[in-house]
């Protein structure tokens, strides 16, 4: 622009443009951070009220968390506590139960699944494949959702269910198509296409001298991939882990329709019956709570929630990075 | 002119041509609220365009408790509830006009005809100290009971709460909770051992158990002597509602023929 003075021109050739432009930039960047700040401050202002009145047991166990939420909402406090009193660990419990297990059982399915679509696959298939993978990880998670709720979940409490396994727990809780199983197998096909592109590109992109000298050393093919490979690709199996995780972690309302919505902490000395009983976890309770928004007890509650979601999320980030960081003396770009 | 300033004059351009147009003429209502009042409430928006050439209320549904906050934050018009007013948990400032009257069933699986449950019956179920089918009289299958509920924040769970179980009782919490009248009537279809409670308009397809010796039809609601019916409300801000929505919740209050023969048909009328 002829703004610019005639010696600002001479000192820096196209020196004022790109000044506003690294200010511009900067100024956006900083204000993402500012805006992710103010979030953060928000939701633990809000949050406060329901960590102050119930100290470190908000995480502890005592009582039907459903029970509590729902006394809330109707401004009636249970015998001998305050409004705001909750046990979140039901809820805490179920979160992890369904992440934990979608994201193991990801992994293992991601890691085999990337290494048949690079290794073994013929080129006619992978060519298939690469696109599919990426089109599933980018279905929305309702859609998932109504499947398990409208097609899987009957079939699953008219066939899967008996009359006996439901009587052996009646008194406690009911059982539903719509349960811990339903709920980590549909998480599970959520989260392992991300899996499988981000592994599956990792493992592409393992230097051919390293794979080709192993061969050479008469190693076979299923070793070099397992020995070579997949260590290579470990930072990137990682960083697939971190990313899986956090979706699964935020994942609300396909969860809050097929998870049972009961806030009942399954108990795995049940046995079988350890599958179909009814969870809810935390993303979903607040979905589930969420026209209650106007009761200020419930509302700070629903936020005390969400900043447990935040921390995690936070935590997993850092879980990320630590991992990676033995890598790196083996000389991986982690 | 420089690049930037008419790439920004024809945005803004643009954008006035849009928006001038879509603020041109009466905007449509919006109502919100309780699943039990839908039915009722797209009925009357219809006809309330048909007799006044107004544009047709738009009638959105998501329980009692968000048309309160809807209305409440000035997101809608009206809010659509069918639970009386709490007293400390709604916020202030709303004007709740009555509008109807409605039957409560409690229905079970057409497998299961139950014809009639006592009061005692019912809390016994409800409340989860009665969990088999075995120890219910004139249950005519067997196994678990599959107890099915509303969210919290539902205005039907709240009459059928203070109607049939009383002010302290409240619903097992081991429930299966439902968002609308609609997904209740759905599970209740499809499993042969539930139980639940729906809005009356929601009983095709499902058994309808009498209450108290009663039959659930709309003549006993209308004449009284089926104890289970509560009030419909259409609820606005004291300060700050439009003309036309006070004008639309007149229109229906009035008691003119086309309203009482809409709401006669499967609710009762009241003015």
């Amino acid at each position: 622009m002829s703004t610019a003075s005639a010696s600002q021109r001479r000192q820096s050739p196209g020196g004022s443009r790109d000044r506003r432009a690294e200010l511009t930039l900067g100024a956006l960047a900083v204000g993402v951070l500012a805006l992710i700040a103010l979030m953060v401050v928000t939701v633990f202002t809000k949050a406060w009220p329901s960590f102050a009145h119930n100290g470190l047991d908000w995480f502890g166990s005592g009582g039907d968390a459903d029970v509590q939420l729902k006394a809330m909402v109707q401004n009636t406090p249970l015998p001998g506590h305050s409004i705001y009193y909750f046990r979140a660990w039901p809820l805490i419990w179920g979160t992890l139960l369904t992440t934990g297990l979608a994201v193991l059982i990801g992994l293992v399915f991601s890691t085999f699944a990337a290494v048949f679509i690079v290794e073994f696959a013929p080129d006619a298939l992978r060519r298939v494949l690469d696109p599919v993978v990426r089109l599933l990880a980018a279905v929305p998670s309702v859609v998932y959702g109504l499947i398990g709720i409208l097609a899987i979940a009957p079939w699953v409490e008219h066939h899967l269910i008996s009359q006996q396994r439901k009587h052996s727990v009646q008194e406690i809780v009911q059982l539903t198509g719509a349960n811990l199983g339903l709920a980590t197998l549909i998480l599970t096909v959520m989260i392992t296409p991300i899996m499988v592109a981000i592994t599956s590109r990792s493992l592409a992109a393992v230097p051919r001298s390293w794979t080709e000298g192993s061969a050479a050393l008469g190693v076979n093919r299923w070793r070099t991939t397992w020995r070579v490979s997949l260590r290579t690709a470990r930072p990137a199996i990682i960083a697939g882990a971190v990313l899986a995780t956090a979706r699964a972690l935020g994942e609300a309302i396909m969860l809050s329709m097929v998870s049972g919505s009961r806030g009942f902490a399954a108990n795995p000395l049940d046995g079988g019956t350890f599958l179909f009983e009814p969870v809810r976890p935390l993303a979903a309770t607040i979905i589930d709570y969420i026209d209650g928004l106007s009761v200020v007890p419930l509302a700070q509650t629903l936020y005390a929630m969400a900043a447990v979601l935040l921390v995690s999320s936070a935590l997993l980030s850092l879980a990320g990075w630590a991992a990676k960081q033995p890598l790196k003396k083996y000389g991986i770009r982690a | 002119m420089r690049r930037p300033t008419r790439t920004a004059t024809t945005a803004l351009i643009v954008t006035l041509a849009l928006v001038v147009p879509a603020t041109a003429g009466a905007r449509a209502l919006l109502l919100s609220g309780s699943t039990s009042i839908f039915p009722l409430m797209t009925q009357l928006a219809a006809a309330y365009h048909k007799a006044t050439h107004q544009p047709t209320p738009k009638v959105g549904q998501g329980t009692s408790d968000a048309g309160i906050n809807e209305v409440a934050a000035g997101k809608v018009d009206i809010g659509d509830v069918s639970r009386d007013p709490i007293i400390g948990v709604d916020p202030k400032g709303l004007v709740f006009t009555k509008i109807a009257r409605d039957g409560v069933c409690v229905i079970t699986n057409p497998k299961n005809p139950i014809a009639n449950l006592s009061r005692e019956e019912v809390i016994a179920i409800f409340t989860g100290s009665v969990r088999d089918w075995s120890e219910v009289p004139g249950a005519k299958i067997s196994g678990s009971i599959d107890l099915v509920d509303r969210v919290a924040s539902s205005g039907t769970q709240d009459a059928f709460q203070n109607i049939f179980l009383g002010e302290t009782l409240k619903i097992s919490p081991s429930a299966e909770a439902e968002e609308s009248n609609g997904l209740v009537q759905n599970k209740i279809r499809t499993d042969e051992n539930a139980i639940g409670f729906v809005s009356f308009d929601f009983t095709p397809g499902t058994n309808a158990v009498g209450y108290q010796g009663i039959p659930c039809t709309l003549q006993n609601a209308k004449s009284g002597q089926y104890q289970g019916v509560r009030n419909f409300w259409m609820v606005t801000k004291k300060t700050g509602t439009s003309p036309a929505a006070i004008k639309f919740i007149d229109w229906i209050t009035s008691g003119n023929a086309i309203t009482k023969k809409i709401i006669g048909s499967d609710w009762i009328p009241i003015h």
